[in-house]
C-alpha cells in the first residue's frame, strides 16, 4: 500500500516538474526535413501594434537592436561586428534576421546541422537572453530608419508609399495604423530605456514560439532550453502596459486620399475596406478562391490584370488581396510571418499615366461591384481553383517557407496547418460557397481609396471626382486601331473584340464614384508617416 | 503534401567536405540540332516540375541603334504565342494545365521558367479534353512562335508601363549613365529594358523584333534545364520528339568591348529631394569557370562589401558616411560573357550632403578606392589565410543554401552551365575557390582596381531654379 502511494506520488511529482518547467519554456513547432541546413525561427508575439502611443517604432527598434545592439558581458560585449565574424563561416543565412509585423517579431537563421550546439552556445542563447541594446547602435538605426522614411518612402518608392498609406488609412486611429518601422515623431522619442522595457514586457518564454526544420529531439530541446531565460535581463526597465488591439474603424461611404509628390510621372491607385475573415475562418477558402480569380498577385491570371493590362495595356499589373501582403512590390509570393488578426480587402492598380487615373478609379470600382453583383460562374471557380493549386507549389516551395507557415499556424490557431490542408480545402470549394463568401464579405459602397500622383494634377483630380465627371480612357488612336478615309471623313475600323472593349470603356467612363468633396483630401508626400494618424 | 527534403550525398552526419559539390546527379544530352538538355532528378519534391529554357541572348545582343529593349520585349512576346494559330492559346492552355509561368531578361540571357506539377509534363485529360503537356507547349513557342503585329503592339504598351514603374528610381538614371560611360561602343552600354526613346518607338519595330527571334531563338543557342520529380530518360525521349524540327542557325557575334579608358566620372542632378547616391565601378574580367581570376571574383563581395569587410565597417559604422553599401548588381553582375562591372553602390545621408556638398562624395570615393587599394596588399594581413578559409567555408554553405527547390536548382545550374556548357561546372568552380591563396587576391586587385578601369557616377538633389 505504502509502495503504491509512493509510486503514485513519484509519478505525480514526475508529471508536475516538467509541467512547471514547460510553463517557463517556449513552445517549439517542427517541420520534418533531413536537409543539412536547419531553418530556425523565433516568433515573439508582439509587433508594432504594441508600440506605446508617441513611440511608434519601438517594436521595430527592439527587434533590430536585439540583433545589432550587442550581447553578453557588458564589459566585454559581443558586438554586431563580432556576431558577423562568428557566423561568417557558416553561411550568409547564419547571420540572424528579423521581420517585425503588426503583431509579431520573427527572427530567422539558417544553421548547418553540424554546428548547431556551437551556434546555440555562442549566438542563440546569449543573443536572446543577454542583449545589451547599445545606445550608439540605437542612434544609428534610428537615423537610418528616419532617412528611409523621409527620403525613399515619401519620394522615391511611389508604389510602396501607396500600399503603406492605404494600410495606415484603413486602420487609422487604432494601434495597427502606423508604419511598422515607426513614424518620424515616434522614432525620435524611442530611448534605450523604452527598448529595454519593450524587451522585458514582450520577450518572455511564454510569449515566444520557436520553429525548426527537424524533429530531432536533441535539437528541439536544445532550442527550448536556449530561449528559456529570455526577457529576464532587462535591468530595471519598467514593463509596458499592453495596448489594446482594436478592429479597424467602420468605413461609411467612399473616401479618397490623394497624396501629391513633387515629381511623379505616373499615378498609383489603391482601394480597400476591412473584412471580417482571416485564414482561421471557414469562409476563408471560398473567399481565397474568389480573390485568386479577381486579382492573384503579380500574375496574368488576375481578372483585374486581364481587363486593365492585358486587354488595354495601361500598366504593369493589377491585383487584389484578402490578406496583407508584406514586401510588395518586390516579392512574387507572400513572405511568411506577418500574421494579423485584422485583415482588409484591397486592390492595387500599378502606376498609370495621370490622364487615366480617374478612369481607372471608376474601372476598379465597377469591376469589384460587378463581381459582387454577379458572382463567379462555375467555370471561373474551376479555373481559380486550378490556379490556387498551382500557387501551392510556390507557397510550399522550400523548407524555409514550410517552417514560416508552421509559425503562422500557431498565431491563427490552425491545428490542421495552412499548407497541410491547402490542397484539400481548395478541392472542397464549391461555386455556391464562393458566391456566398463574395456576398458576405465584399461590397463597394464603403471604400477607402489612396491615390499617389503628381501634386500638379491633384486638385483637378479631386474636383473631377467630386463632380462625378465622365473620365475617358484610351482613344481609338491610343488603342492603335486602324482608320480609313471615306468621303473626307475619318472612320475608325473597330474589330469585334475591340468593340467590346470600347463599350466597356464607356461604362467605366460614366460610372459614378459618388464621392462628395468633403470626403476627398489632398495631402503632400512629406506629410505622410510624420505621426500615427493620416494627415488631414 | 509536405516536401520532405533530402540531400542524397549529404546524409545524417555530413563529412567536412562532401565528395561531390553539387548534391544531385546531372543528366545531359545534346540533340542533333544543338539543343542541350539537362535533367536533374529531385524526387523528394513530390510531383514538382521545373521546366526551364535558357536563351543565350539578351540585351547584349541588341547591336542596332534605336532598337534597344528587343530582348526584353521578346520575353513578353513569348507569352503571346498563338498555339495552333489561336490567339492567346499558349497562355490559356498553360493556365488550364496548371502552371506558374514567368521569365526574366538580363544582358547575356533570357530565362523562361514555368513551374508546374510533374503530372503535366506530357499532357493530361481535363474532362473530355486532352490538354497538351508543358513540353509540347514550350517546344511550340520556342521552335515555332506565332505572333502578329497587333499582339506585338499591345505588348509594347505593357513594357512602357514597366519602364514608368522604375523611372522614379534615381538608380535607373545612374545605371543608364554608368553603362553608357563604361561601354560606349558595346551593347552592355544600355539597360535591358532599353532606352526610353526606343521603348516609346517600339510599336514601329515589328520587323526588328521578328529578326531578333529568327536569329537567337535557335536550338544551338538555347539550353533546356528540367528539375523536379522526373525521370531523365522519360524527359529526354519526350524532348527529343518535340524539339527535333527546330532548326539551328549560327548566332551573330557580339563585338568585344573596347578598354574602358578611365577614369570617368559624371554627376546627375535629380529633381526630387532624395538621398545622394554614388556608384564607383570597376571593369571586371569575364567569367571563366576554372580560372583564378573568376575564383577571386566569387569572393570579392564578401571581401569588400559584406558586413564583416573592413571597408563596410568603416563607412557604415565607424565614419557613418553611408547608409547602404553593396555591389549594385551583386556578384552575378559580372558573371558575364563579356567583361562587365563590379559596382560599389552606396546611398549617402542628406544631412551630411547639405553642409559638405561635393566634398562628401569625394570623401566616400577616397575611402572606397582605399578599400580596393588595400586588397592589393591582402596577403600581407596577418590573418589573410584565416580570412580566406572562413570565406571558403561560407562560400560552400551559401552554395548549399541556394539549392532550396527544383526551380532554384535549375536556375543556378542554367546560370553557370551557360559559360562552357560543362556539367562539371560546379566541381570546377568550387575547386578553384578552394585552391585560392592570399596572393591571388593581391594580383587580382592590382590588375583590376586601377583608374583606367574606373567609372564614377554621383547623384544628388538639384533644385530646378539652380540650373542656369
Amino acid at each position: 500500500m505504502v509502495n503504491m502511494q509512493r509510486r503514485v506520488l513519484l509519478v505525480l511529482l514526475a508529471l508536475a516538474v516538467p509541467f512547471a518547467l514547460a510553463a517557463q519554456q517556449p513552445k517549439v513547432v517542427t517541420v520534418d526535413s533531413s536537409s543539412p541546413l536547419l531553418e530556425v525561427k523565433v516568433m515573439v508575439k508582439a509587433g508594432s501594434a504594441a508600440d506605446p502611443a508617441g513611440q511608434e517604432g519601438l517594436a521595430y527598434m527592439t527587434g533590430r537592436l536585439l540583433l545589432e545592439g550587442g550581447y553578453g558581458d557588458p564589459k566585454k560585449p559581443v558586438t554586431k561586428g563580432q556576431l558577423a565574424e562568428i557566423t561568417r563561416p557558416w553561411g550568409e543565412g547564419a547571420y540572424p534576421q528579423v521581420l517585425v509585423g503588426k503583431e509579431t517579431s520573427t527572427f530567422s537563421a539558417t544553421i548547418p546541422r553540424e554546428v548547431f550546439t556551437d551556434y546555440v552556445a555562442r549566438v542563440l542563447r546569449p543573443l536572446f537572453t543577454e542583449p545589451l541594446f547599445a545606445s550608439a547602435e540605437l542612434d544609428r538605426v534610428r537615423r537610418e530608419t528616419l532617412e528611409e522614411i523621409r527620403s525613399a518612402l515619401r519620394f522615391q518608392r511611389i508604389e510602396l508609399l501607396g500600399l503603406l498609406a492605404l494600410d495606415n488609412d484603413i486602420h487609422n486611429g487604432t494601434s495597427y495604423a502606423h508604419l511598422i518601422e515607426g513614424t518620424v515623431r515616434g522614432l525620435e522619442q524611442v530611448k534605450s530605456e523604452s527598448v529595454r522595457g519593450f524587451y522585458r514586457t514582450w520577450y518572455r518564454p511564454e510569449n515566444l514560439t520557436l520553429a525548426v526544420s527537424t524533429k530531432d529531439a536533441a535539437i528541439v530541446n536544445g532550442l527550448r532550453e536556449a530561449l528559456a531565460g529570455v526577457g529576464q535581463r532587462a535591468g530595471d526597465a519598467a514593463a509596458l502596459s499592453p495596448r489594446a488591439v482594436e478592429a479597424p474603424p467602420l468605413v461609411t461611404g467612399r473616401h479618397v486620399t490623394i497624396i501629391g509628390l513633387p515629381k511623379a510621372i505616373a499615378t498609383g491607385l489603391h482601394a480597400g475596406f476591412p473584412i471580417p475573415v482571416t485564414r482561421a475562418d471557414p469562409d476563408f477558402w471560398p473567399l481565397y478562391v474568389a480573390n485568386v480569380w479577381f486579382g492573384t498577385h503579380r500574375d496574368s491570371f488576375s481578372h483585374l490584370y486581364q481587363v486593365i493590362r492585358e486587354e488595354r495595356g495601361y500598366n504593369y499589373g493589377d491585383y487584389s488581396y484578402i490578406e496583407y501582403f508584406e514586401g510588395r512590390p518586390m516579392y512574387m509570393f507572400p513572405p511568411t510571418n506577418s500574421p494579423r488578426r485584422y485583415q482588409y480587402f484591397s486592390i492595387w492598380i500599378r502606376t498609370v499615366g495621370h490622364d487615366y487615373a480617374h478612369h481607372l478609379m471608376k474601372a476598379l470600382t465597377w469591376e469589384l461591384e460587378n463581381v459582387v453583383r454577379n458572382g463567379l460562374t462555375p467555370e471561373q471557380v474551376e479555373a481559380a481553383k486550378n490556379k490556387a493549386r498551382v500557387l501551392y507549389l510556390s507557397l510550399a516551395e522550400n523548407v524555409d517557407r514550410l517552417v514560416g507557415y508552421k509559425l503562422d499556424d500557431e498565431f491563427y490557431g490552425l491545428t490542421a496547418g495552412y499548407l497541410d490542408q491547402y490542397l484539400a480545402r481548395i478541392d472542397a470549394v464549391t461555386p455556391e460557397a464562393v458566391n456566398a463568401a463574395i456576398r458576405r464579405c465584399l461590397q463597394t459602397e464603403n471604400l477607402r481609396y489612396v491615390v499617389v500622383t503628381d501634386q500638379s494634377v491633384a486638385e483637378k483630380l479631386a474636383d473631377d471626382i467630386a463632380n462625378n465627371r465622365n473620365a475617358s480612357g484610351k482613344t481609338p488612336k491610343q488603342y492603335q486601331l486602324d482608320s480609313e478615309q471615306r468621303e473626307g471623313v475619318q472612320y475608325w475600323l473597330i474589330p469585334e473584340n475591340r468593340l467590346k472593349t470600347l463599350q466597356q470603356d464607356a461604362v467605366w467612363e460614366a460610372y459614378r464614384l459618388d464621392v462628395p468633396r468633403a470626403n476627398i483630401r489632398i495631402v503632400k508626400a512629406e506629410q505622410m508617416f510624420e505621426t500615427a494618424a493620416m494627415p488631414q | 503534401m509536405l516536401l520532405a527534403v533530402t540531400a542524397p550525398v549529404l546524409a545524417e552526419r555530413p563529412p567536412a567536405k562532401p565528395a561531390k559539390v553539387f548534391p544531385y546527379a546531372i543528366h545531359k544530352k545534346t540533340l542533333a540540332n544543338g539543343l542541350d538538355v539537362v535533367v536533374i532528378e529531385t524526387p523528394e519534391f513530390k510531383n514538382v516540375l521545373s521546366y526551364n529554357t535558357l536563351v543565350m541572348a539578351g540585351s547584349r545582343n541588341e547591336l542596332e541603334k534605336g532598337k534597344t529593349g528587343l530582348a526584353h520585349l521578346f520575353e513578353h512576346i513569348l507569352f503571346r504565342h498563338a498555339y495552333k494559330g489561336q490567339v492567346g492559346a499558349y497562355q490559356d492552355l498553360m493556365e488550364r494545365l496548371g502552371t506558374h509561368n514567368n521569365a526574366w531578361t538580363w544582358f547575356d540571357i533570357t530565362f523562361y521558367h514555368p513551374l508546374s506539377f510533374t503530372s503535366n509534363l506530357a499532357g493530361r485529360t481535363l474532362g473530355a479534353e486532352q490538354l497538351p503537356g508543358v513540353i509540347e507547349l514550350e517546344a511550340s513557342r520556342f521552335a515555332a512562335l506565332d505572333f502578329n503585329e497587333k499582339i506585338f503592339k499591345t505588348e509594347t504598351g505593357a513594357v512602357l508601363g514597366e519602364y514608368r514603374n522604375s523611372s522614379t528610381f534615381p538608380t535607373l538614371r545612374m545605371s543608364e549613365r554608368l553603362l553608357a560611360l563604361a561601354f560606349p561602343d558595346h551593347p552592355y552600354g544600355h539597360e535591358t529594358i532599353g532606352y526610353y526613346e526606343d521603348v516609346v518607338a517600339m510599336p514601329d519595330h515589328y520587323e526588328a523584333a521578328r529578326a531578333f527571334y529568327d536569329t537567337y531563338y535557335r536550338p544551338n543557342n538555347c539550353v533546356l534545364v528540367i528539375a523536379g520529380d522526373v525521370k531523365a530518360d522519360q524527359v529526354f525521349a519526350l524532348v527529343e520528339a518535340r524539339y527535333r524540327d527546330w532548326q539551328a542557325k549560327p548566332a551573330a557575334a557580339v563585338p568585344a568591348a573596347a578598354p574602358l579608358q578611365g577614369p570617368k566620372r559624371e554627376h546627375v542632378g535629380w529633381p526630387v529631394d532624395v538621398a545622394p547616391r554614388l556608384y564607383v565601378a570597376y571593369r571586371q574580367p569575364r567569367f571563366e569557370t576554372a580560372s583564378v581570376e573568376t575564383a577571386v571574383g566569387q569572393l570579392l563581395a564578401e571581401l569588400l562589401v559584406s558586413r564583416s569587410a573592413p571597408l563596410y565597417k568603416k563607412l557604415r559604422f565607424e565614419k557613418q558616411t553611408v547608409s547602404e553599401l553593396a555591389f549594385g548588381e551583386g556578384t552575378q553582375g559580372f558573371e558575364s560573357f563579356d567583361p562587365r562591372l563590379a559596382i560599389f553602390d552606396t546611398q549617402l545621408f542628406k544631412e551630411q550632403y547639405a553642409p559638405k556638398g561635393a566634398a562628401y562624395f569625394d570623401e566616400v570615393i577616397r575611402d572606397i578606392e582605399q578599400g580596393a587599394e588595400d586588397l592589393k596588399q591582402f596577403s600581407r594581413q596577418k590573418d589573410a589565410k584565416q580570412i580566406l578559409q572562413t570565406l571558403k567555408s561560407k562560400y560552400r554553405y551559401d552554395f548549399l543554401a541556394a539549392m532550396s527547390s527544383p526551380a532554384a536548382i535549375a536556375q543556378i545550374l542554367a546560370w553557370y552551365y551557360r559559360f562552357e556548357r560543362d556539367p562539371e561546372v560546379f566541381e570546377k568552380l568550387l575547386g578553384s575557390v578552394e585552391r585560392l591563396q592570399p596572393k591571388d587576391v593581391d594580383a587580382f586587385a592590382r590588375k583590376y582596381f586601377v583608374p583606367q578601369n574606373q567609372v564614377i557616377i554621383t547623384l544628388a538633389y538639384q533644385a530646378a531654379r539652380a540650373e542656369k
